[in-house]
């Protein structure tokens, strides 16, 4: 039983306008997927599918196995956390502990274990020096932890990420890529994601859903999507720098592997190196 | 209007000894100074009482360590709401005067009573009273501060929760307003700028507005969303953590009350004669 599962997926927006067709998804335990796409691709249409903020127009979504119902859908919300790209749409109270302790509180927990899960929650996205802050006065970056940690709060098994990266420094990014690797390793949750900046999606996927006009159009790991260039620049996307330079570099005679990641790719530039000095 | 916003949190967030009080304590000293003035009898005797708590407002704010300025720009912003129905009991009879004596006959057979030109002056002091504390309490308690205040006191959830989201979004808004003003001025539109033709500047000032409150609309609705993802629902109310009085603040409370109910007590036994 997958944790997360849409088979044929469709959703249509008022006006006639598809947002997904077909979509058929999945997302199994303690994985990190990465769901890629240009704007407009669906992504985020895909996620508000997840925690049952949309409905299927056809299709089916199913979370553990079981079809999201009036009855079961704050027990979905408390399962599957997402977090939006703006944290001004999802930080609503005067202070950041008020504000991760919003989900814990609609979870009718007693004081002392809200008290408890939003000090954990500030110390895992590391922002406790934050909690007495008002919302207005943080950075970009720091309202995207206070976004995440209110969901962290309601200790969500899945942790649905959109856009995250959009509007951090490059510190910011790679906390985050720190954070997200973090939650699978240490609490074995599964991280969804979306990002079009794939250069990141290396770092952090195990698997890759790429998305073009409301369809997953492929489907896979860094190897089966990285080696298509062609695809990805059907969808308006292109291949992460390190790869793309090693493809040049094997292309132009070069012995050297395929790497995705920074430290992969080092590994085999030193060993290419060595082999050839 | 906006910008007075921003100016009002920075005065909050200076450091004194009111200040660091309790909020609660705050409140409930503003309140009740709020509440004597108001429930001292239309007479005279406002005189003394008003005088004596103008003198409080006057030490608390020098412990304030607040500039005068902050009082005076926050007095000019609220008086003229106050002062347009004062102004009118100058010129007609009111209940707590059996006789009226006309000092000056106007055109139109409007007349200038010294009974009412005592009333207007009497409701004039009550409302400078009020309101003087109000812009202490709030020059001197941060927001959401006053909000957990208010919520530790008492004030029930559904209006903490709902507070406390107003708060939160009119700074989103506040920020978002001046972004707009940024976005104008860099293309050099200035909306008193008399080179430009006042139907433009109007009908650019009204998409502006029109902008704004599509995006408050909107904005509505992502966070309604996004409430519900964490779960919203009946029983949804803002987290206030427990938090103890100090003796520090216990000692002010019982200050502020004792002036608050001794001064007007006093001053109403010694018109009858008792002290």
């Amino acid at each position: 039983m997958h944790l997360i599962e849409t088979r044929n997926l469709t959703y249509t927006y008022p006006g006639n306008v598809t947002g997904l067709d077909g979509v058929n998804f999945i997302a199994p335990r303690n994985a990190r997927i990465a769901v890629i796409g240009a704007n407009g691709a669906g992504k985020s249409t895909l996620f508000k599918h997840f925690n049952g903020i949309f409905k299927p127009t056809s299709g089916s979504v199913l979370v553990r196995g079981e079809p999201i119902t009036r009855e079961n859908i704050r027990e979905v919300r408390r399962f599957v956390g997402v977090v939006f790209q703006n944290p001004d749409d999802q930080i609503f109270s005067p202070t950041v502990e008020q504000d991760v302790a919003f989900g814990p509180i609609n979870l009718g927990l007693d004081e002392e274990t809200i008290h408890h899960r939003v000090e954990e929650a500030l110390r895992v996205v590391g922002i406790e020096h934050l909690k007495d802050r008002v919302p207005h006065h943080l950075s970009g970056g720091e309202k995207k932890r206070v976004a995440i940690a209110g969901i962290i709060a309601m200790e969500p098994q899945v942790l649905v990420l959109d856009e995250p990266t959009a509007g951090l420094d490059p510190q910011g990014v790679r906390d985050l890529v720190g954070f997200i690797n973090s939650l699978s390793r240490n609490y074995g949750m599964t991280v969804i994601f979306s990002t079009h900046d794939v250069s990141l999606v290396p770092e952090v996927a195990d698997i890759i859903y790429v998305m073009h006009r409301g369809r997953v159009v492929a489907e896979g790991d860094c190897d089966e999507i990285f080696t298509r260039p062609d695809l990805l620049s059907s969808v308006r996307l292109d291949v992460p720098v390190l790869p793309k330079l090693i493809s040049s570099l094997r292309d132009q005679g070069v012995d050297i592997t395929m790497a995705y990641t920074f430290t992969e790719a080092e590994k085999q530039f030193l060993a290419a190196y060595r082999r050839n000095a | 209007m906006i910008e007075d916003l921003f100016f009002i949190e920075k005065q909050t967030y200076r450091r004194s000894l009111i200040h660091e009080l309790d909020a609660r304590v705050k409140i409930v000293v503003c309140f009740a100074v709020i509440v004597a003035i108001v429930a001292t009898p239309y007479s005279p005797l406002v005189f003394p009482v008003a005088g004596t708590f103008a003198v409080f407002l006057l030490v608390l704010w020098l412990l304030a360590r607040l500039s005068p300025v902050v009082y005076a720009k926050r007095l000019v912003m609220i008086l003229p709401f106050g002062l347009f129905i004062i102004l009118v009991q100058v010129f007609v009879q009111n209940p707590y005067y059996a006789v009226f004596t006309p000092i000056a006959d106007l055109p139109l057979g409007l007349h200038i009573y010294r009974e009412s030109v005592e009333f207007a002056t009497i409701l004039l002091l009550k409302f400078l009273v009020c309101i003087s504390f109000i812009i202490l309490l709030s020059s001197t308690t941060k927001v959401q501060d006053l909000l957990e205040g208010a919520g530790r006191l008492g004030l029930p959830a559904e209006f903490t929760l709902t507070l406390g989201m107003m708060i939160r979004y009119v700074y989103v808004f506040g920020y978002m307003y001046r972004k707009i003003n940024e976005a104008l001025a860099t293309r050099h539109f200035g909306p008193f700028d008399s080179r430009l033709p006042y139907r433009y500047r109007l009908r650019t000032l009204a998409y502006t507005i029109g902008t704004l409150f599509i995006r408050s609309y909107e904005q509505g609705e992502r966070t309604y969303t996004a409430m519900l993802c964490r779960g919203y629902g009946r029983e949804s109310h803002l987290y206030i953590r427990k938090k103890p009085v100090l003796w520090r603040d216990c000692a002010f409370l019982g200050c502020g009350l004792a002036v608050a109910v001794c001064t007007p007590v006093i001053f109403w036994l010694s018109s009858i004669g008792l002290v």
